[in-house]
């Protein structure tokens, strides 16, 4: 959840996407502008964190880029969980990992935060050639689910920058009631009326 | 042949463990009809008529890692076409006794009188007796070294590690390639379905067909109310482990004893438990032919470094861990902050420098098996991913708990050095990684960081630097100690030709290996060396006759030397032609030196590890 605070935001961030569609890249391009065209498979989930300034604020991304890896599924809900945004990343060379993407968007729409912010991220940009997914059908989709697409190469730095920078700008300054940092336990004479009358 | 079968063997078998054959089979030949088909298909070495030596060198690939094995010539495949194997099952212990497949040995014999098939050769070139075979493998085994030395020992001078890649290699054979069927040690893993879910070598799914034969000859062993362990097929040894509904095998030509490979299979399946948890018997209760592959998905370089290590790593054969050399004081001071981690509900802490502990803590009642240790510390040091940032992982300990995950913090604080914390809690990162943070602290403050990697530097004990008594050294070389003059000890290794050791304290589960030194340098010689020790590890540790105190053994490649008493084993390797009185000296001198430095070599004082 973001939190905000002297216009300083932190932001859970977490990655989603097919193995291989470039998740760790993207990241590893935003946070340490660096690149491997090999880039090994993600164990569990990795935790980054980078600042960005906007406009009005500091966002702070708490990042968990995590494993494509089929046996790693079930543990996604333990890092969207509480997310202010989330990347669904899929490869536009791979059919399979534009499906796999839309699962992501269902389940985080079925499970996630509903004020979460959500970007659809069409990877390997650079590989025009190879391309599977249509730019037109992958904005379709988003438009529809209301989410915000782009297409990134985490190979060229293309949009990579500028997806997190919207993502920022398109967090929500204003926090809803609910406190995100934990539940405050109250002391005050009013919730002691509202426990009795509870148990009672 | 003490079976109950008629059948006279044409070739006696090697055996000296044959037992009697408690449950003659009914029907004997369409049994062994059965079996000689399903080894038939397996095809594991390559047809005689290919085997001439000129062939080998084009499967050394240059690559240190890969182990080819030699052709094994035309002997014995010519006279006997058939399939002959011999198979000798519970090797320790009577209960285990394969009797259905023994009882088919004499017929699969007669069978093998039949003209051969081109492609029923797999065990044919291994055919003879064992003892001719003995010298022959020995041959093989050499040139085959030189051959892979001549290609790659450009470095293999230098350590170990540096020559071998991680990840899987030669993704593109299947069992019908030539290269395939000559490597020398096979792993596979498959489900009780036959459905391939690991092969060391080759594509998985192209293997399925080999698969399914390896599934069959152990259900139908099963069927029978029986269980097969080993089968010999000449210099092969092919090695069976059951875990429910996962079948591992191991197939080898490696002249490793049957109970160190059943011990890398162990270490193989709790390798896929530590990724996968023991739940994943579930799957297949729910359906049997599930297909386990893309749940290990990313994991070939874990594997393959886990078979990396069964030729380099003593803690794969020794069960017990070993430590990072460190002034006393610092690993106590490391020790201190990763107690007080423990203290505040982390399950396990541990600082590692490769597959070495700088120190380590549990929480109250908590311990962790060595083979744990091993496990944990390959898939970390394998996973390219741990280094790029902080990661949190499920990861589960197959000795403490097999059912169920733990979640692992990783960081790396430098190439080598890193901390792994280990909870029951899945929403414990943030406090995990305070716990780190205030680490990482202390480790910076104490400059221990920096000592670890000159420790890495410098490496650990060295067999030169035992004290020489060279008075009573030169009056043992002038009393006639064979032909081993002082010229040849020099400069090979340490005093009286001791050229390595390993000390296991049983009390800390902790052992201490020399560091290599000339003349045992390069990576085969190393790798020959291990499976030396191996080889006495497992007859001091034999069921059956040991346990042993001591063993002296000398062949013509070294002097072994074992002593295994309540508190510690040593083992230690010389000079061939070392004398055997000062051997027994030398010893005892490394005992004294490794117990005057025991607090820099060993976790001290940390709760007993495995109670």
């Amino acid at each position: 959840m973001a939190t905000s605070g002297n216009k300083n935001i932190n932001a859970k961030l977490v990655l989603l996407g097919d193995v291989g569609a470039g998740k760790s890249s993207l990241v590893l391009r935003f946070v340490k502008d660096q690149f491997v065209e090999f880039q090994e498979s993600t164990i569990g989930a990795a935790f980054f964190s980078q600042t960005l300034a906007v406009n009005d604020a500091t966002v702070k991304f708490e990042i968990w880029d995590t494993a494509g890896q089929e046996r790693y599924h079930s543990l996604a809900p333990m890092y969207y969980r509480g997310a202010a945004a989330a990347i669904i990343v899929f490869d536009i060379t791979n059919q399979a990992s534009f499906e796999r993407a839309k699962k992501w968007v269902q389940e985080l729409q079925a499970q996630g935060n509903p004020n979460m912010v959500m970007a659809l991220a069409g990877n390997k940009a650079d590989l025009l050639d190879a391309r599977k997914v249509s730019a037109e059908e992958a904005e379709i989709y988003a438009q529809e689910n209301s989410l915000f697409f782009m297409e990134t190469s985490a190979k060229t730095a293309t949009n990579v920058k500028d997806i997190f920078y919207e993502i920022a700008k398109r967090l929500p300054r204003v926090q809803p009631a609910e406190n995100p940092t934990g539940m405050v336990l109250p002391n005050g004479p009013g919730a002691t009326a509202v426990s009795s009358s509870c148990c009672a | 042949m003490a079976t109950s079968d008629s059948s006279s063997s044409p070739s006696s078998s090697s055996s000296g463990t044959e037992f009697a054959d408690p449950n003659p089979s009914t029907d004997p030949e369409t049994n062994s009809e059965r079996v000689q088909s399903q080894l038939e298909s397996m095809n594991l070495s390559q047809p005689s008529e290919v085997s001439d030596g000129s062939t080998r060198t084009d499967y050394s690939g240059g690559d240190d890692q890969d182990e080819v094995a030699s052709a094994n010539g035309n002997e014995g495949g010519v006279i006997n076409g058939g399939l002959v194997h011999e198979v000798v099952a519970g090797a320790s212990g009577g209960e285990e006794i394969d009797a259905s497949l023994r009882a088919e040995n004499p017929v699969e014999m007669e069978a093998g009188e039949e003209p051969p098939s081109p492609t029923s050769s797999g065990y044919d070139g291994e055919r003879g007796s064992s003892g001719g075979a003995t010298s022959t493998y020995k041959a093989d085994d050499a040139s085959e070294d030189e051959i892979r030395e001549a290609n790659v020992d450009g470095d293999t001078a230098s350590q170990h590690e540096a020559a071998w890649l991680p990840g899987k290699r030669h993704v593109d054979e299947d069992d019908a390639s030539i290269s395939w069927r000559k490597r020398k040690k096979h792993f596979f893993i498959l489900s009780n379905s036959g459905k391939p879910i690991y092969s060391r070598y080759g594509d998985e799914h192209k293997l399925a067909g080999f698969s399914a034969t390896l599934q069959a000859i152990i259900s139908f062993v099963e069927n029978g109310g029986d269980r097969v362990n080993l089968v010999k097929a000449g210099k092969h040894q092919v090695v069976f482990l059951v875990k429910g509904p996962i079948y591992l095998v191991c197939i080898s030509c490696t002249d490793e004893t049957y109970e160190y490979l059943r011990g890398q299979l162990d270490l193989l399946y709790g390798q896929m438990i530590l990724i996968l948890t023991k739940s994943i018997d579930r799957c297949f209760e729910k359906n049997a032919k599930f297909d386990m592959t893309p749940l290990l998905g990313g994991t070939e370089a874990v594997f393959s470094s886990l078979v990396h290590s069964f030729s380099w790593n003593p803690a794969t054969f020794l069960h017990a861990y070993t430590c990072l050399p460190l002034p006393y004081a610092l690993r106590q001071a490391t020790g201190t902050v990763l107690q007080e981690i423990c203290a505040s509900g982390v399950l396990f802490s541990l600082l590692l420098c490769k597959h070495k502990v700088v120190s380590l803590a549990g929480a109250q009642k908590a311990s962790l098996h060595p083979d744990d240790l091993l496990l944990l510390s390959n898939f970390v040091m394998s996973s390219e991913s741990f280094r790029t940032s902080e990661s949190f992982s499920p990861i589960c300990l197959p000795r403490y708990n097999s059912q169920a995950f733990l979640h692992a913090y990783v960081h790396f604080f430098d190439d080598d050095t890193y901390v792994i914390l280990l909870t029951t809690r899945s929403d414990a990162f943030h406090h995990l990684k305070d716990c780190r943070i205030r680490l990482e602290a202390v480790l910076l403050k104490s400059n221990i960081l920096s000592v670890v990697q000159r420790s890495i530097a410098e490496g650990g004990m060295r067999v030169e630097d035992l004290p020489i008594d060279r008075r009573r050294r030169s009056s043992t070389t002038d009393q006639g100690q064979d032909t081993v003059g002082p010229e040849v000890s020099v400069g090979t290794g340490g005093p009286f030709g001791i050229w390595h050791f390993m000390y296991r304290s049983i009390y800390l589960d902790q052992y201490i290996s020399s560091e290599l030194s000339p003349p045992v340098t390069s990576h085969r010689q190393q790798k020959s060396l291990f499976r030396a020790y191996q080889k006495l590890y497992a007859s001091m540790h034999d069921k059956g006759l040991g346990p042993h105190k001591t063993q002296y053994r000398r062949d013509e490649n070294y002097t072994l030397l074992c002593w295994v008493t309540p508190d510690f084993e040593l083992y230690a390797a010389f000079d061939p032609l070392a004398d055997k009185a000062m051997a027994i000296k030398t010893c005892n001198q490394v005992c004294q030196r490794v117990k005057d430095v025991e607090n820099e070599v060993f976790l001290q004082g940390a709760s007993p590890f495995s109670w």
